[in-house]
């Protein structure tokens, strides 16, 4: 076979095996999206409804009944928890997150002045910010899927103690809300202290088709601004109550990112796949406009040859 | 007389969401009765067994501890987990109890870690709590058919 078609033969064979590990790539990302959404979908409501305790609590208890609930007046330092994949092929899963976070962190030290440090999770989020040059104080090994919550519950607490030990005054969490298959929204959110005036700040806020997750009720709170009568002491209450759900909080941040990363997997390696189709397609029209023309050549050689003997 | 809007979730679930009458928890300091225009109240729940009565009707339910919090007679329920009395299969709870104990006794014995101890004796206690509410809401259930064999 002449060189030209021989090239664009190579060329369709190698396009091909790509198509199927991208094919087989999506396959694997869509066996783990379900599993990562149903996960998701499931923590929702409770995640939603602890949360809204905690802010119910921050606004109607007094702050000297626990240390979490303190306001401080200055902010030195930010810690941020960034949550990030461990592998690549995911579009634009993990750029969207890292850039928002190195732009915040960036605008925080030129504008007022704050530092930031930072927690990983994931280990593209540690390479990116490692050559950007912020400080990483601590990396924790994320799982494809994280499923049970005492998984994450040494991230959590490294977090809340730190905070209690002021070593950040301000405790930020910057995760990836799964809105739905196609669309995620890198977000960053503030996790301590727990402030009660921000109020559409809910984790995994999104519509999933008929599945609404239903605004917060805030004629509910107007009614009785009372404080809260506490069994068995507002300090035993607090100082149980107040890890366990910070710790569902970030939970709930992990899950989103888990089924955001592998929605957006999916959907990278769908498009791949249809790439390298439609790349097949285009290559074999040239293959065969190429052998054709082989032909024709070859067949106007003869005829011409015969010409020339009568 | 107001209602009270009621919902109890876990993290896996919404168990069940209703409006009822009057509710008994428990709590660390021991059982307590919610009925519609209490105060506002949070508190930090044990394992053992909420009763919620609505129009006359009783739905028993255990739990393994969790938290409660009463606000303008709406009581959301945040458990680790919940489930209905009449959902529970005794003879699993009771194998359950009976791993519990078990384990217990031969940590006991080996005097491992102080944590595990705890982890331990936690699960029994909410094996307990479920097979209590299981044996005793077994009575309202129509009894099963059984073969019973002559000795």
């Amino acid at each position: 076979m002449p060189q030209a078609t021989r090239d664009i033969k190579r060329r369709i064979k190698s396009v091909r095996n790509t198509r199927k590990v991208t094919k087989a790539m999506e396959m694997v990302a869509a066996a783990k999206m379900r599993k990562a959404v149903s996960n998701v979908l499931a923590t929702r409501s409770y995640s939603r409804l602890a949360w809204e305790l905690v802010r119910n609590l921050a606004r109607r208890t007094d702050s000297q009944y626990h240390p979490l609930l303190e306001k401080r007046d200055q902010i030195k330092k930010i810690g941020m928890v960034l949550i990030t994949s461990n592998r690549g092929l995911c579009g634009g899963f993990n750029n969207q997150i890292i850039n928002r976070v190195a732009k915040y962190i960036r605008q925080q030290k030129e504008e007022v002045g704050i530092e930031a440090d930072l927690v990983i999770m994931g280990k593209k989020g540690r390479e990116a910010m490692f050559k950007q040059g912020h400080t990483v104080i601590a990396e924790f090994k994320k799982l494809d899927i994280t499923n049970m919550i005492h998984e994450i519950r040494p991230l959590s607490n490294l977090i809340i103690n730190d905070y209690l030990e002021r070593k950040y005054d301000k405790v930020m969490i910057a995760y990836t809300d799964f809105v739905s298959t196609l669309v995620q929204k890198p977000r960053i959110l503030e996790l301590l202290p727990i402030e009660s005036k921000v109020e559409d700040e809910y984790l995994g806020q999104a519509k999933i088709g008929d599945l609404k997750v239903e605004q917060p009720a805030e004629t509910k709170l107007q009614s009785t601004e009372l404080e809260y009568l506490f069994e068995p002491s507002p300090d035993e209450v607090l100082s149980e109550l107040f890890p366990r759900l910070l710790e569902m909080q970030i939970y709930q941040a992990i899950l989103e990112s888990d089924a955001s990363e592998h929605s957006s997997r999916m959907v990278a390696m769908r498009n791949a796949s249809d790439a390298a189709a439609d790349m097949i397609d285009d290559l074999t029209l040239m293959f065969n406009k190429a052998r054709q023309a082989l032909i024709t050549a070859e067949l106007a050689d003869i005829s011409g040859g015969r010409i020339a003997m009568e | 007389m107001p209602k009270i809007k009621f919902k109890i979730v876990t993290p896996e679930k919404v168990v069940l969401e209703d409006e009822i009458d009057q509710i008994t928890l428990p709590t660390k300091m021991g059982e307590i009765t919610i009925l519609p225009n209490h105060i506002p109240l949070v508190s930090s729940l044990k394992p053992g067994e909420i009763l919620i009565k609505k129009e006359g009707r009783e739905i028993p339910m255990v739990t393994s501890g969790g938290f409660a919090e009463f606000t303008a007679n709406s009581l959301v329920i945040l458990a680790d987990t919940a489930e209905r009395a009449e959902e529970i299969d005794e003879a699993e709870a009771e194998e359950a109890r009976k791993r519990a104990e078990e384990l217990l006794q031969r940590k006991g014995k080996a005097t491992e870690e102080a944590i595990d101890y705890t982890a331990l004796a936690a699960k029994l206690e909410k094996e307990l709590a479920r097979l209590k509410v299981a044996r005793k809401y077994r009575r309202h259930r129509p009894p099963k058919p059984t073969i019973r064999l002559e000795e």
